[in-house]
């Protein structure tokens, strides 16, 4: 099957990818990219592309990009970039529109920051303080759900500050503010390290010498492509319209499918980069955040094997983010459009294996994460399992890594 | 490695999987177990072909797993869903899957196992024969499944439940601490679209669209029962005597958003397999009568009812659709049924 390459449309490919500063921190081109924690202004386009599919098909379709930080193959950060920043800070970002049609910028849980929309061709500001820490889904709600399906979306993920988090003596760290924190999340943070949670706690920073990213995000959305081509062809489709005959044949998590969603050696490297940011790994005894963000139209069923993990948090009707008070150990998460959960992968060893360490089976263990409600397993109509999929990798045991470390 | 028995060289575990082998020529091997014990169960789950006949009179294909050698003749035969079952924490389970023309696999969600137990096979192998090993470390209602073009396997009836009993005190208890439940009842909710039932195993896996992304359901069944007979069936109907505990172990295996409404309050005391109120940040949490909840694919909840007075009360199952959010079928996707309490 051939798997075709990106194009630019019209005028937008004059802007392609030049590298960010940012991007010669990294150690090389198959690492996964650092974050980058954003304050102040920050610049977005939003340009049409005919963009490949997992199975090759070229589908039109609307993408925000970091602007200086996208790659022409797929994008490094410039695919549904995410936003990291920290609670309390100013973000100030200017949107530029390289459409022919008009969008707008909006962030869930955040009071409308303007109702005009940018018009071709021009560019607005939008200003706002950053929200509590949780997660968050940016879009275009012109034309709504159009734009946003079109695949204007993208998560912003909000980072604590110091001085609201540190903990109390004898407590650990979590990744909310002491006015959002319930005991039952302080009592379930306090447990990682311990008896039932063998290994580290939860850690905000990454320390030094590791680089794989401990907190990632999981985006849902689906595209369906005949929609999209009659968009493309210049057809004005009503989001009612659209809403009641949306029929998605193409699945994403993050902006990428099936294949594309785990780093496979035959990928190229900015591909193989990219799946970074969505593959968990590690090592027993290394809890790693999910950030969970429907931004599509479908309820996604989404079940994780390997181990059971905790559901932190939900949403309030106005869209700010509640910690639990509840916190349920799931196999299975809910996702309805535009839910957002934070979700603990606590990495702990498989408990049902009666051999552990095993001695037979090497190393990596490798479980998948795939939406149970299984069509969207699915690209251009088969091609199972090319849909919202991607798995997490457990690399050794805790000894395993103590001794990486040079701790044992 | 040909004297490999495992052939993990022949598998995903051993070999970098390409986009061929990932999902239209997925590694098909029948290797032996790694890492194995001697088993405390055996049990045996082999592929054949069944077929049921709708309410309509459709003669409607259908895929299971029989037990060979169930002590049971019904689950010797292909069922709709697939035979339970039911084991206890700590047992060394070995689950030996034959395949027949195959491949399969055997996932048993909610199961923890190593990666090639688990039975995907982009991360490990189909099989032809395989035995899966496992050994459950708390109680819980969970599913095993065919993880092999799931989509479609999923639906076909490829599924059936797995019980998880106390180390123990087994079966009338949710744990070895409690609670206690006196009766017992499976609510297992599928649907099915009459189209998909004459695909083949392998239709859509190399390219071709045939339609998988579009799920159009016609029939709404009741743990293998159709709705038609859902309030007199007694694989659908609850029974427990007045002033005792009902365990409702509620599965939704459809493709729908599965919205529940019983006219009793309901404990819930387990979500998917895990027991609430055993850690200090969960709890059990009651849904009020007639307070609609909803499941979406392959969610489970252990449902603690206890009715104080005889009659019966009703409950109700509305299939939704993913998108739309519609009841399914204008309307029709509905399984309603009942808890006799006597």
């Amino acid at each position: 099957m051939e798997r075709r390459q990106f194009l630019k449309l019209g005028a937008a490919a004059a802007a392609a990818g030049t590298l960010s500063p940012a991007m010669a921190e990294v150690a090389g081109p198959r690492d996964v990219p650092n974050r980058i924690i954003r304050s102040g202004r920050l610049d977005l386009t939003i340009t049409p592309y005919e963009y490949p599919m997992v199975d090759g098909n070229l589908v039109y379709v609307n993408l925000f990009e970091i602007v200086g930080e996208s790659f022409l193959n797929i994008g490094r950060r410039g695919l549904h970039p995410v936003i990291w920043a920290m609670e309390g800070d100013t973000l100030d970002i200017r949107i530029t529109n390289k459409d022919s049609r008009p969008h707008a910028f909006a962030v869930t849980g955040v009071p409308p920051i303007s109702g005009e929309p940018i018009p071709p061709g021009g560019t607005r500001p939008y200003s706002f303080k950053v929200p509590p820490p949780g997660s968050y889904i940016y879009h275009d709600p012109y034309n709504y759900p159009v734009n946003r399906i079109l695949g204007l979306n993208g998560a912003l993920i909000v980072l604590p500050s110091f001085d609201t988090t540190t903990p109390p003596p004898g407590s650990s760290p979590i990744p909310y503010n002491r006015t959002q924190q319930t005991a039952q999340v302080q009592a379930l943070f306090d447990a990682l390290g311990h008896s039932k949670f063998p290994g580290n706690k939860w850690v905000p920073e990454l320390p030094a010498d590791e680089h794989h990213p401990r907190d990632v995000v999981w985006l849902t959305s689906e595209i369906d492509a005949g929609l999209a081509r009659r968009v493309a062809d210049g057809a004005e489709v009503d989001g009612s319209v659209w809403k009641s005959s949306f029929t998605p044949n193409y699945f994403t998590l993050s902006g990428v499918s099936g294949f594309d969603t785990a780093r496979h050696e035959e990928l190229d490297d900015d591909k193989f980069a990219y799946a970074g940011l969505i593959e968990p790994e590690g090592y027993e005894g290394q809890p790693t955040m999910l950030r969970c963000l429907n931004a599509g139209l479908c309820t996604h069923s989404l079940h994780i094997h390997g181990n059971d993990i905790y559901e932190l948090t939900g949403t309030n009707p106005a869209g700010a983010v509640v910690v639990s008070d509840n916190i349920l150990a799931l196999d299975v998460w809910a996702m309805p459009p535009m839910a957002r959960k934070d979700m603990l992968l606590p990495f702990v060893r498989p408990l049902d294996a009666p051999v552990w360490p095993p001695n037979d089976e090497p190393f990596p263990m490798r479980y998948v994460m795939h939406c149970h409600c299984e069509m969207s397993n699915t690209a251009g109509g088969g091609n199972y399992p090319q849909g919202m999929v991607t798995h997490w990798e457990m690399l050794g045991t805790y000894k395993d890594y103590l001794k990486s470390k040079g701790l044992l | 490695m040909a004297d490999d028995p495992f052939r993990f060289d022949d598998t995903a575990v051993g070999q970098e999987p390409t986009f061929e082998t990932y999902g239209c020529k997925v590694f098909h091997e029948s290797p032996e177990t790694p890492d194995k014990l001697r088993p405390d169960v055996v049990i045996e789950r082999e592929f054949k072909n069944g077929e049921l006949t709708a309410p309509d009179g459709r003669k409607i294909k259908f895929w299971g797993f029989v037990d060979s050698k169930s002590p049971d003749p019904v689950f010797r035969q292909p069922v709709y869903p697939s035979p339970p079952m039911r084991v206890r924490v700590g047992q060394v389970v070995h689950t030996h899957l034959k395949a027949g023309k195959g491949p399969h696999t055997i996932h048993h969600h909610g199961i923890l196992p190593t990666t090639f137990n688990d039975g995907v096979g982009h991360v490990s192998f189909e099989a032809g024969e395989y035995t899966y090993q496992w050994r459950p470390h708390k109680p819980g209602t969970n599913l095993y499944h065919c993880h092999r073009n799931t989509v479609l396997h999923f639906e076909m009836g490829m599924v059936g439940l797995i019980i998880v009993d106390p180390k123990l005190k087994g079966r009338g208890w949710l744990s070895d601490d409690g609670p206690e439940y006196h009766a017992e009842q499976a609510w297992v909710a599928d649907d099915m679209d009459p189209r998909w039932h004459e695909f083949s195993h392998n239709d859509g896996l190399c390219g071709e669209d045939v339609g998988l992304n579009r799920f159009e359901p016609k029939y709404f069944l009741l743990s293998g029962v159709f709705n038609n007979r859902t309030t007199t069936d007694p694989r659908a109907v609850a029974t427990v005597p007045a002033g005792k505990t009902l365990l409702i172990r509620l599965l939704n295996a459809s493709y729908s958003v599965l919205r529940v409404t019983i006219g009793v309050d309901a404990e819930v005391h387990a979500v998917d397999g895990s027991q609430l109120g055993q850690h200090a940040w969960n709890r059990p949490f009651t849904i009020k009568a007639n307070q609609p909840f909803d499941l979406t694919t392959a969610q489970r909840r252990a449902l603690l009812i206890k009715p104080t007075q005889r009659g019966e009360i009703n409950a109700k199952m509305e299939f939704l659709h993913w998108i739309t959010g519609k009841i399914q079928d204008n309307g029709r996707g509905v399984v309603r049924t009942k808890i006799v309490v006597t």
